[in-house]
């Protein structure tokens, strides 16, 4: 079965999920706090850090989204999809 | 409109085969209570919310309950997908592995096939916040209920990471209706 | 907008629900925040396994 994603992907996508919650919450918060200075600058970090790791991620493992680019062939379509990966192995 | 990011919102890690498991999981996926009749629910009740605040609201947290539906669904398959027809019979999932095979289906634990009318929408801002308020109270029960009964310890934390988020978009509704509520009340006075 | 003012000046009036507006105070780190399934301590209400609760589950404080 192609689960199978190495340790160095695995670590960038779980970084990227975690900025991607990070600026889930800022994005609810800011929703209903849209004056909030505090809280657009750490989504502003958030924002800023998060498309710097998806830079790196998708450059050598392809999208992510469909409206980024791809090598041929079209990446994006790559295993593992997510509900098959295997966080721990 | 709608992209879709290919990642989990939260990383499943599922330990163990378990097809009766799956099948109580699967009332978050097709249930009066869970992700799917939250994002339908929120979204449908978009174009009638007034304030900002109130559409934003709406449209994101619709937008993370189907982000939530597709890490239900990704529990559901897990716990099924090395299940050898021997340990699938007998349990209450053998019902839907005879219609769906493994593939998760939007019902119930019951097998109670999804509907509209699982949710409501009145075109009344103040009726549907506090619809939503109560969906997300309902919701986090179910999670209680079934963080409970799950003896997979990855399941269990990925039923936790959920009942949270209910706890939180409770709090963000809360201060939509406050917002909806003070903007009426301003149009109150000419 | 002055969510203080919304809370300390408001009068409350009968026949209606009130949920406080969350102040941003500190955070957790990101990694810590995924895991705990919220960015923000205040909002932190894990489950409680209490057999001896009347609702016989659990429930958050």
């Amino acid at each position: 079965m192609s689960n199978y994603m190495d340790r160095e992907q695995k670590n960038l996508l779980l970084e990227i999920m975690e900025y991607s919650f990070a600026l889930v919450e800022t994005n609810l918060y800011l929703d209903t706090h849209p004056s909030d200075e505090g809280a657009l600058k750490l989504h502003n970090a958030y924002s800023q850090r998060y498309q710097e790791l998806l830079s790196i991620y998708e450059a050598k493992y392809g999208p992510l989204r469909y409206t980024q680019m791809s090598g041929c062939p079209w990446a994006y379509i790559n295993d593992p999809w997510p509900w098959e990966i295997d966080f721990d192995n | 409109m709608w992209i879709y990011e290919k990642k989990l919102q939260y990383p499943v890690r599922v330990y163990s085969t378990n097809p009766a498991l799956a099948q109580m999981i699967l009332e978050q996926f097709g249930g009066a209570d869970g992700e799917l009749s939250a994002g339908i629910r929120y979204l449908t009740q978009r174009w009638t919310m007034p304030t900002n605040e109130g559409k934003a609201i709406l449209t994101d947290i619709g937008t993370e309950e189907l982000a939530h539906w597709e890490i239900i669904g990704t529990i559901v398959w897990k716990l099924v997908k090395d299940a050898s027809p021997e340990q699938i019979k007998g349990t209450p999932f053998e019902a839907h592995f005879v219609n769906h095979g493994k593939s998760p289906f939007p019902h119930d634990a019951s097998g109670v096939p999804w509907t509209a009318s699982y949710i409501n929408s009145k075109g009344d801002p103040i009726a549907d916040l506090h619809e939503d308020m109560a969906a997300e109270q309902k919701a986090r029960a179910t999670y209680d209920w079934l963080i409970s009964i799950s003896d997979d310890p990855g399941v269990t934390d990925a039923l936790r990471f959920l009942r949270e988020r209910e706890i939180v978009h409770f709090q963000r509704f809360g201060e939509a209706l406050r917002i909806v509520q003070e903007e009426m009340d301003k149009k109150k006075y000419y | 907008m002055d969510y203080g003012y919304y809370d300390r000046n408001r009068r409350m009036e009968l026949a209606r629900a009130y949920v406080p507006f969350q102040r941003l105070k500190q955070v957790y780190d990101p990694k810590e925040a995924l895991m705990k399934g919220t960015l923000f301590p205040e909002l932190y209400m894990p489950y409680k396994k209490d057999w001896e609760d009347v609702k016989g589950g659990g429930y958050y404080e």
